[in-house]
């Protein structure tokens, strides 16, 4: 152990303080007795038992996970062909421009993809009629346009690590197309399948912006809720329900992380 | 028994794979081009040559993953240029191995019978004596990132053969393993082909390979054949200076024709005085520019007696010492380096020759060929 690891260690620390300190004094809070947030009262989990009852933040939160459930299937669905599009045909005409307008949303503000979309809706609505109104139709349209963007780069990813001789193989062993995407190269992709569909998922769970843009008066979800409630003042089940969503959001993102890790893992050995 | 007369050179043996007039180009690339070409039942081809000489797209002509922009391709009689890989009675064993990392070994050999419907216990049969063929039952279960390359080589050549194809492509089968492997597994393939009776046609560029392990082969260059056949007769009769130097070492010297008689040519060498006198069939006219190809090992060092078909007096530049043989670099003066392999009959402190030595070279009327391009 020499100086220099004192200080990587010291800068570790300092960087994950930073990171994660905020979300460590919100989920001590959440089990703060006292009503002022800012007041420690002693340890409690009343506030995970009010949250349980409040009615408004638990319709809000069911809607909330069947428009992230519906848009990350749908996205896994568009992602995945447009990560094969971008992978596997390496010389189509106007490939680049391609490439440039599915990651566009990854960086595009998320003011702007909202208020495009309500402006799409609107206009639609007067032209043909749908979508009829505002709510988890077009939240859950809106969510799919930028999550499948994310799919598709991850499952991009994937594909161009796959060597094409293993779906050679199938189809010289008698496979058709059909049977060898379905026997070989869906289950060898399968893992990032899965990572794509929970990045999916949790982008639309936390998204505010452009769901508050895209969703109408029947519509509001979780972080609506939570963003509204927190303008009149923090209620101590704010916390509580904000530790729900990092362990559920944490333990999503930690599933797809370790899916894509251990795909690697496995692509590196078997190419060695 | 009696030896049989070989297929290629019976008029009357029908072939398994007839490619004729193959053309195949990527833009302005002609990977291979206008190719034609019979394999025979139970012969053990290889397409040899360097990378980028088109073998490996003509390899995949034969499996169906490419198709040709000219030309026609047989197999056992059919016309299979239309017909897509999964139709063809082909295997192919790929250069990665291409093992399905989610299937065990058991089910990576039964996926090619699965596509064919077969009955669930015809199956199990099959798998078991693939496995026992190439001695793997105790991997079945396995799973290939758990076995080691040369294992990974057996599971590809035994899912390659489970179908029981009547032609086996081979993409670079040893390419992968390392060098003590690949002599032994050399042995073990044409074994296992000879068992099994099976076609086999063999992508390599080790020309060593090609020439322990064919029937015969094809050296290709730029898309093109440039000489088909035995590996005796491609070593000793290269068709031109390309296959001469490719297979082994080739001194090439050059010369012209002064006369042609009795199955003897004369040549004048280009640089040194004196006659060349090398066997010949077919007549040359006097006066034609051609290249004699002079094998290492066929040239001697010592007096030459009468009659020797060549004889080149030069100065010792360099000698390596491989163990088993030395190679002499010969120069002569104001003229060509000349190879020369001895076989180490004394050890190397005892052996008279060293640097700077003038010493004699010659061969005999059969010593060398004479090629015209």
């Amino acid at each position: 152990m020499g100086r220099r690891s004192y200080w990587v260690i010291a800068a570790m620390i300092i960087g994950y303080v930073f990171l994660y300190g905020p979300i460590l004094s919100l989920v001590i809070y959440s089990f703060n007795e006292s009503r002022l947030v800012t007041v420690w009262g002693g340890f409690s989990t009343k506030w995970y038992g009010e949250l349980l009852h409040n009615e408004q933040i638990l319709s809000a939160a069911w809607l909330s996970v069947r428009i992230a459930a519906l848009n990350a299937s749908v996205a896994v669905v568009l992602g995945t062909l447009a990560g094969f599009a971008l992978a596997r045909f390496r010389r189509f005409r106007g490939r680049g421009l391609f490439t440039t307008l599915i990651t566009g949303p990854l960086v595009m503000p998320d003011v702007i993809i909202g208020l495009s979309l309500l402006l799409l809706f609107v206009a639609m609505e007067q032209a043909i009629g749908w979508p009829a109104g505002r709510g988890m139709l077009t939240i859950t349209i809106a969510h799919i346009t930028f999550s499948m963007a994310y799919v598709a780069v991850v499952v991009q990813s994937r594909v161009a690590q796959l060597d094409p001789s293993l779906e050679e193989a199938a189809m010289d062993l008698g496979a058709k197309p059909v049977g060898v995407f379905f026997a070989v190269t869906l289950p060898i992709i399968a893992p990032a399948l899965v990572a794509g569909w929970l990045l999916a998922f949790t982008l639309s769970l936390d998204d505010l912006v452009i769901a508050s843009f895209a969703s109408g008066p029947g519509a509001t979800t979780l972080p609506m809720v939570v963003y509204a409630s927190v303008r009149l003042g923090v209620s101590p089940q704010i916390n509580a329900l904000a530790t729900l969503i990092v362990g559920v959001v944490g333990f999503a993102v930690l599933v797809a992380g370790i899916l894509l890790a251990r795909q690697e893992r496995l692509a590196a050995r078997s190419s060695d | 028994m009696a030896p049989k007369t070989p297929p290629w050179q019976d008029p009357d043996a029908i072939p398994l794979v007839r490619i004729d007039g193959v053309t195949r180009h990527f833009g302005d690339v002609y990977a291979v081009d206008d190719v034609s070409l019979d394999i025979y039942p139970g012969e053990l081809f290889s397409l040899l040559g360097p990378s980028g000489c088109g073998k490996s797209t003509l390899l995949r002509l034969l499996a169906g993953f490419e198709r040709p922009d000219a030309g026609r391709l047989f197999i056992d009689g059919v016309d299979v240029t239309d017909i897509p890989p999964y139709a063809r009675p082909v295997n192919m064993m790929f250069q990665s191995y291409a093992l399905f990392p989610h299937m065990s070994v058991e089910q990576n050999i039964a996926f090619g019978l699965k596509q064919d419907r077969m009955a669930r216990a015809a199956i199990r049969d099959r798998v078991g004596e693939m496995l026992t063929l190439l001695k793997i039952e105790q991997l079945a279960r396995r799973k290939p990132d758990q076995l080691s390359g040369g294992q990974r080589q057996r599971v590809a050549l035994a899912r390659s053969l489970a179908k029981h194809p009547k032609l086996l492509l081979l993409d670079e089968p040893l390419g992968a393993l390392d060098r003590k492997l690949r002599e032994h597994t050399q042995f073990e393939l044409v074994n296992l082909q000879e068992q099994i009776g099976t076609t086999f046609v063999m992508v390599t560029h080790d020309q060593e390979e090609a020439m322990t392990m064919s029937s015969r082969m094809a050296v290709m260059e730029a898309g093109r054949i440039q000489q088909i056949g035995t590996p005796t007769s491609v070593y000793e009769y290269p068709a031109n200076r390309y296959c001469a130097e490719f297979i082994g070492a080739a001194n090439l010297i050059e010369a012209r024709v002064i006369e042609h008689a009795d199955g003897m040519v004369t040549l004048k060498p280009a640089d040194w005085d004196g006659e060349l006198v090398m066997a010949q069939e077919t007549p040359l006219v006097a006066g034609t520019q051609v290249t004699v190809a002079l094998r290492p090992e066929k040239v001697r060092i010592g007096t030459p007696p009468d009659g020797a078909g060549g004889r080149v007096r030069g100065r010792i530049e360099d000698i390596a010492y491989l163990g088993d043989i030395s190679i002499y670099h010969v120069r002569v003066p104001d003229g060509p380096r000349i190879q020369v392999t001895q076989t180490n009959l004394v050890p190397r402190a005892e052996q008279p020759l060293t640097w700077g030595d003038e010493i004699d070279l010659w061969w005999t009327h059969r010593g060398g060929v004479v090629l015209l391009s």
